[in-house]
């Protein structure tokens, strides 16, 4: 069993964003990063798998991300037990683009043959949800989004989807296929000494952004990034009772638009 | 000269057979050489000296609650029993004629006089250790009637042998008062009486079965005592005589920065923590055979005393347990983890020192449970689940709330404060060490505050490293991710030898242990206070006013990392008593180093092990029986837990939870009267 595990590192939740200079993205100086959550979990999925399988397997995180920081996220992984790593080494300004995304990490995966992908719900910056889809779908693989469990049988792999209001369906894919984890499903591990010690040793490739994007188009461009205005404004409207009431239509159905 | 009766050959025979056996069963000494070396705490041979006389022999721990049913009983025990070997060891030399000069007779009337007094005080010693098993029955105390834990005629067994041994004892000597008729037999104020209970030719019949009954059963005795749980006389003197009294209670330094720089380092068989035998030192090994099983240590663990599934005596026997098991038993080497210690034991201990401040024979319990803990962590990658989250944030945040690093000032602005820093100023007299606490819970962000208001008032050359300092790591280290503690030990000790300042105050007993004790470790030297030492300072020379006093009844709780493990007691209760008018400090049941911890320490701020009490209600419940109107609290996690305790108990409108500082600035606003 090959299993790949997508695995992005985002700032951290309690981070107090601030919109960059060229309000392209948010200023990265004073951050600190994380793993994005539901691929903590996606990590683990994949873990377990491999430990369940009798055959073993290989448990490779993928990664893209900036030289500077993002080794340290796929160190995190290998010290909880991935067997090697994939860096595709990106430089701002980040793509944000899911499209384009999975057609990076399709030109950089094809080759490899994995039968299973993991990665995680969505992003914890982009939030779109649709990576590991997307390239499910490049790689001709069957997909499958919101896991709350799994189920690995024999060719196949047979998966808890959650639906809405606390709704699930169980749902077998072929392999090889791609899924993606939502978390909680499972209790990630901590990283151990032993495994901290033993991540020096193991392979990360670096690949680079540059060489595999060609071939790859955007569908999606991203104008500026910005945080929303509120403003509380108040207006005393005077008069007497059919002026106020003749104001206060108007309000409504000019400026606040409800009516 | 008193008249001896004339031991037969085959006496000597059996008396050889005696001690030659006990030798060989004093080889349980040598079962500690399993251990590894100890390279972290050097025995220095004056104090091995001083600890083996007060601690051993003087056994000044057992006497310190002074009249209690088991000091009492232990003193009547241990006394009676050193007065009789001593009164043995000169018959017997004055039987062989040897040093007759120098030595008292049996019958020399303060000998015979003193003899007697130690047979009873051994005699009524054993009876209230009799009751106390079999009626009292406290419950910590283990109940092995007669066998068990390695122990030969187990916890009954053994006070019956000695019951044999004094009862024998007292009737051989009327038998020979009673035939040799000594000038000074009054003197032998329990033997006489009893050698006129019978006629003289009773006594004269049945002295040679009673001297051999006698003789038998004290060589009997000599030959298991390395056996039975007697063996703790001889252990408890080599264990606190080998004992650092300055390392006790630190956590042993691993270097794991080295070990990570090291690359011939052999991953598969390295082990990290432990959880085998042969993994502790050797002392550590001979603390858990020196062991009494006296519970003293469980009957006040905080844990245990709220329904956790923990007690330090079991811990302790248990790594007994398994060493014999494997030397003796020859039993192969098993996993103490999951075998006979359980993962919700070691969680449970807060780490507060309590059974470390109570063991007699100089127990290391903390650092031992620590580096069981370790293995958890190091080497399964295996902490309490809630703290796993805490841990990984203290990784990538630098705080175990996850909050910003940015963040680290944002109390200070947030109430308008401008910090001095370190990264501007380079130079102050004191670095200001917020500690996470301070910087991120609402709570003590308040203490931050007042901490702030009391530099200034006094007009102290302060600063803070802001946006650069990071946890010390403490939870870390208690928790057993030495990794973690290293990694941000490292960090802040090139953070801090970066500027120039000649002490650093801190609100918080966990970082001033930290920083003060452990970071020497790693190659970081500071001079550190507790702000309620720097506050006391202040006021006491006159850089700090107060103003107005206070009526309230205040108790305060003693943090255990100020208190038990770093001796300040004082400071705080002159704090509280130089705001005082009318009011008055009342001291909790369970205070200085009796204190009972607020459950935080130890990483359990972390996370809850989910039995019985929770223990800051517990101590809380304590202080609103004192009637107390104020609690306080000198330590950032005390200050957490028993806030959170006074809202669980709805005392909100007759209590209040303050830190000393918050206590002093309340004290320097104008009186209103
Ligand atoms: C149940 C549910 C209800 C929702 N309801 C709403 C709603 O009501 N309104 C609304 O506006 N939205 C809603 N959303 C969100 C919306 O569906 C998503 O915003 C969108 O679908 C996410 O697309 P994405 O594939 O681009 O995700 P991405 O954010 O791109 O990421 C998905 C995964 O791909 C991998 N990945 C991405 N980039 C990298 C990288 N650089 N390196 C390594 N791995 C990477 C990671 O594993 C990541 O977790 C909902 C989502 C869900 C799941
Ligand atoms: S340190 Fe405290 S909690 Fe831990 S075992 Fe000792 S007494 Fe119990
Ligand atoms: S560890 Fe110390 S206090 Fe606890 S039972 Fe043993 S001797 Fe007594
Ligand atoms: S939080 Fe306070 S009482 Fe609790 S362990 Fe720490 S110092 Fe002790």
């Amino acid at each position: 069993m090959k299993i790949a595990v997508l695995v992005k590192q985002v700032p951290g939740s309690e981070s107090a964003l601030r919109v960059g200079t060229e309000e392209q993205w948010v200023d990265e100086s004073a951050l600190d990063f994380e793993m994005n959550e539901s691929d903590s979990y996606a990590l683990e999925e994949a873990l377990l798998i491999k430990e369940k399988s009798a055959a073993g397997g290989e448990v490779v995180v993928v990664s893209m991300g900036p030289p500077e920081r993002t080794p340290k996220v796929i160190r995190e992984a290998l010290a909880k037990g991935a067997d090697r790593g994939i860096h595709i080494h990106e430089e701002p300004p980040y793509e944000n683009d899911p499209f384009l995304i999975a057609g990076i990490f399709a030109s950089a995966l094809r080759d490899e043959q994995f039968d299973l992908l993991l990665s995680g719900l969505q992003s914890a910056d982009l939030a779109t949800g649709q990576t590991g889809v997307i390239l499910g779908e490049f790689l001709e693989m069957a997909t499958a989004t919101l896991v709350m469990a799994t189920e690995l049988q024999d060719g196949s792999i047979k998966v808890k989807r959650e639906l809405e209001s606390g709704w699930s369906q169980w749902i077998t894919l072929p392999l090889p296929a791609s899924i993606t984890i939502q978390s909680g499903l499972n209790q990630p591990r901590y990283p151990s000494l032993r495994g901290i010690m033993g991540a020096k040793k193991k392979e990360i490739k670096v690949l680079s952004k540059a060489d595999l994007i060609a071939g790859n188009t955007p569908l999606q461009s991203w104008e500026r990034l910005y945080v929303h205005k509120k403003e509380k404004r108040t207006e005393m409207i005077e008069g007497d009772l059919n002026q106020v009431v003749d104001q206060l239509v108007n309000v409504l159905r000019t400026e606040i638009k409800v009516l | 000269m008193a008249e001896h009766y004339e031991a037969p050959v085959l006496f000597y025979i059996i008396a050889l057979f005696a001690l030659v056996y006990m030798a060989y069963n004093l080889r349980r000494f040598f079962t500690v050489r399993r251990g590894k070396p100890e390279t972290d705490r050097p025995v220095k041979f004056l104090s091995a000296l001083i600890n083996g006389l007060f601690f051993g022999i003087g056994q000044r721990r057992v006497y310190r609650k002074t009249f209690t049913y088991a000091a009492v009983m232990h003193f009547l025990l241990g006394w009676g029993f050193m007065e009789l070997f001593f009164a043995t060891t000169v018959d017997f030399f004055s039987a062989r004629g040897w040093f007759v000069r120098y030595l008292p007779e049996l019958d020399t009337p303060w000998f015979a006089a003193l003899n007697d007094l130690g047979g009873l005080m051994l005699l009524v010693g054993i009876l209230m250790a009799l009751y106390r098993r079999y009626f009292a029955k406290p419950e910590p105390l283990p109940q092995d009637g007669f066998g068990g834990r390695w122990n030969l005629l187990g916890d009954t067994g053994i006070l019956l042998l000695l019951l044999l041994l004094v009862l024998g004892g007292f009737v051989t000597e009327a038998a020979r008062i009673a035939v040799t008729r000594p000038a000074t037999e009054a003197w032998s104020w329990i033997g006489y009486p009893l050698s006129k209970t019978a006629s003289a030719s009773f006594w004269e019949t049945v002295r040679p079965w009673l001297w051999w009954f006698h003789a038998v059963t004290a060589l009997a005795f000599i030959a298991v005592l390395p056996l039975t749980k007697m063996f703790h006389s001889l252990a408890v003197i080599v264990n606190v005589a080998l004992t650092n009294r300055d390392r006790r209670g630190r956590i042993r330094p691993m270097h794991v920065s080295q070990l990570m720089e090291d690359p011939d380092v052999d991953l598969e068989n390295l082990t990290l923590g432990v959880n085998k035998v042969r993994d502790f030192t050797w002392k550590q090994l001979l603390d858990s055979i020196a062991c009494t099983e006296c519970a003293r240590c469980t009957s006040v663990c905080p844990a245990y005393n709220t329904g956790k599934p923990l007690s330090p005596m079991k811990i302790i026997t248990d790594i007994r347990h398994s060493l014999y098991e494997q030397t003796f038993g020859g039993g192969e080497e098993k996993d103490l983890i999951n075998g006979k210690i359980s993962e919700t034991e070691l969680w449970s201990c807060t780490t507060c020192a309590a059974c470390m401040e109570e063991c007699p024979v100089l127990i290391d319990h903390v650092p031992t449970f620590t580096d069981l803990r370790r293995f958890l962590v190091l080497s399964e990658g295996k902490p309490p689940a809630q703290a796993a989250s805490h841990l990984e944030k203290m990784m990538n945040n630098g705080n175990p709330w996850g909050f910003a690093q940015s963040d680290r000032t944002k109390w200070a602005l947030d109430g308008g404060i401008e910090l001095p820093l370190f990264s501007v100023k380079k130079k102050a007299q004191v670095l200001y060490w917020v500690g996470c606490a301070g910087a991120y819970d609402p709570r003590n962000q308040q203490v931050a505050r007042a901490m702030v208001k009391i530099f200034e008032a006094a007009g102290v050359d302060y600063a803070v490293l802001g946006n650069e300092e990071k946890c010390t790591g403490d939870s870390a280290r208690r928790l057993g991710d030495e990794y973690l503690f290293e990694t941000l030990a490292l960090q802040n000790i090139d953070t801090l030898n970066k500027y120039e300042f000649d002490r650093i105050v801190t609100a918080c007993p966990h970082c001033l242990h930290t920083l003060k004790n452990e970071y020497p470790d790693f190659g970081g030297r500071y001079d550190v206070q507790h702000h309620s030492q720097f506050i006391h300072e202040l006021i006491d020379g006159g850089k700090l006013k107060i103003t107005s006093s206070s009526d309230r009844k205040i108790t305060y709780h003693d943090p255990c990392y100020l208190g038990r493990y770093n001796g300040e007691y004082d400071a705080p209760r002159e704090l509280i008593r130089s705001t005082l008018r009318n009011g008055e400090l009342i001291e909790m049941d369970r205070h200085r180093n009796t204190s009972f911890c607020c459950g935080a320490g130890g990483g359990n701020m972390w996370h809850e092990i989910d039995r019985g009490e929770r223990i800051n209600l517990s101590r809380f419940r304590e202080a609103i029986d004192s009637n107390a109107q104020t609690v306080a609290t000198a330590c950032s996690f005390c200050m957490i837990m028993l806030d959170d305790a006074l809202k669980v108990t709805e005392q909100e409108k007759n209590m209040q939870v303050l830190d000393l500082a918050e206590m002093v600035i309340q004290a320097m606003e104008p009186d209103p009267d």
